[in-house]
């Protein structure tokens, strides 16, 4: 006879096995899928930059704003041009 | 023919006349190099996002303009010592930037705080709050007092007083 032994499974295991398992919304680069929208990105549209920057006014990774290598590296150009011409902030208390 | 545009930032308190002058140099500049002028646009005053020597506020300006391509260093050589020399009184920053063709020539722009700032009665107007529109000022029209009406105001006086 085999015994048979239950293990207690600790709350972290579960809660690693729920995350493993969860399904999450899957990123997409907003350009990508929609090029034209990349005409938007130009140092002087302020307003559409916004979007890529946090509260302090720093430029958003693209794993949080889901953006490709390619367009994150155009955003963060037109974003550092505008910096340079005192258009958006580098660094702000509240932006 | 390659497009070109310059951003230049411009001291707040630039007059009329820098303006013109600006304008003009840029202009002669230009001929000189066989290049042609687009656009010059004045996008206004702004609130700057950082201070520029100890400058809250800016002014923009616009350029745009086509070059060759054996006068096109020459040209932008000539540009930044203008800017950063003859007119360095003036000019606080500027941009030399290479505009792509296919783009078109369509931009847009911040607001300047001309038209960002709101009209107060227009904003209660929209937000049907007329009540709270001040009226127009009623003018004081002052008369000089006779004698009767003195004697009148008197008398009120001492019937006020014996109440």
């Amino acid at each position: 006879m085999v015994k048979r032994i239950n293990l207690k499974v600790s709350s972290k295991l579960l809660k690693k096995k729920t995350r493993k398992n969860a399904t999450t919304l899957v990123k997409r680069c907003r350009f990508s899928s929609n090029p034209e929208l990349a005409k938007d990105i130009d140092y002087k549209n302020v307003d559409f930059l916004k979007n890529f920057l946090t509260e302090r006014g720093k430029i958003l990774p693209a794993r949080i704003s889901g953006n490709t290598t390619k367009y994150q590296r155009l955003i963060a150009k037109e974003i550092k041009k505008a910096r340079i011409m005192a258009l958006m902030p580098y660094n702000a208390v509240s932006f | 023919m390659i497009l070109y545009e310059t951003l230049i930032l411009t001291v707040p308190e630039i007059t009329n006349d820098e303006t013109k002058q600006l304008e003009k140099q840029f202009d002669a500049i230009l001929q000189k190099n066989k290049s042609a002028k687009i656009s010059l646009d004045r996008w206004g005053k702004y609130k700057l996002a950082q201070q520029v020597n100890k400058n809250n506020y800016g002014v923009y300006f616009l350029t745009r303009y086509e070059v060759d391509k054996e006068h096109m260093a020459n040209l932008l050589s000539e540009l930044s010592d203008y800017l950063k020399l003859k007119a360095a009184n003036v000019v606080m920053r500027f941009m030399n930037t290479a505009l792509d063709s296919r783009k078109g020539l369509e931009y847009i722009k911040p607001l300047p705080l001309d038209e960002s700032a709101r009209d107060i009665d227009k904003f209660l107007k929209d937000n049907k709050m007329e009540g709270l529109i001040a009226g127009p000022t009623r003018p004081i029209t002052a008369k000089p007092i006779h004698h009767d009406d003195l004697k009148e105001i008197e008398e009120s006086l001492a019937l006020d007083e014996e109440l």
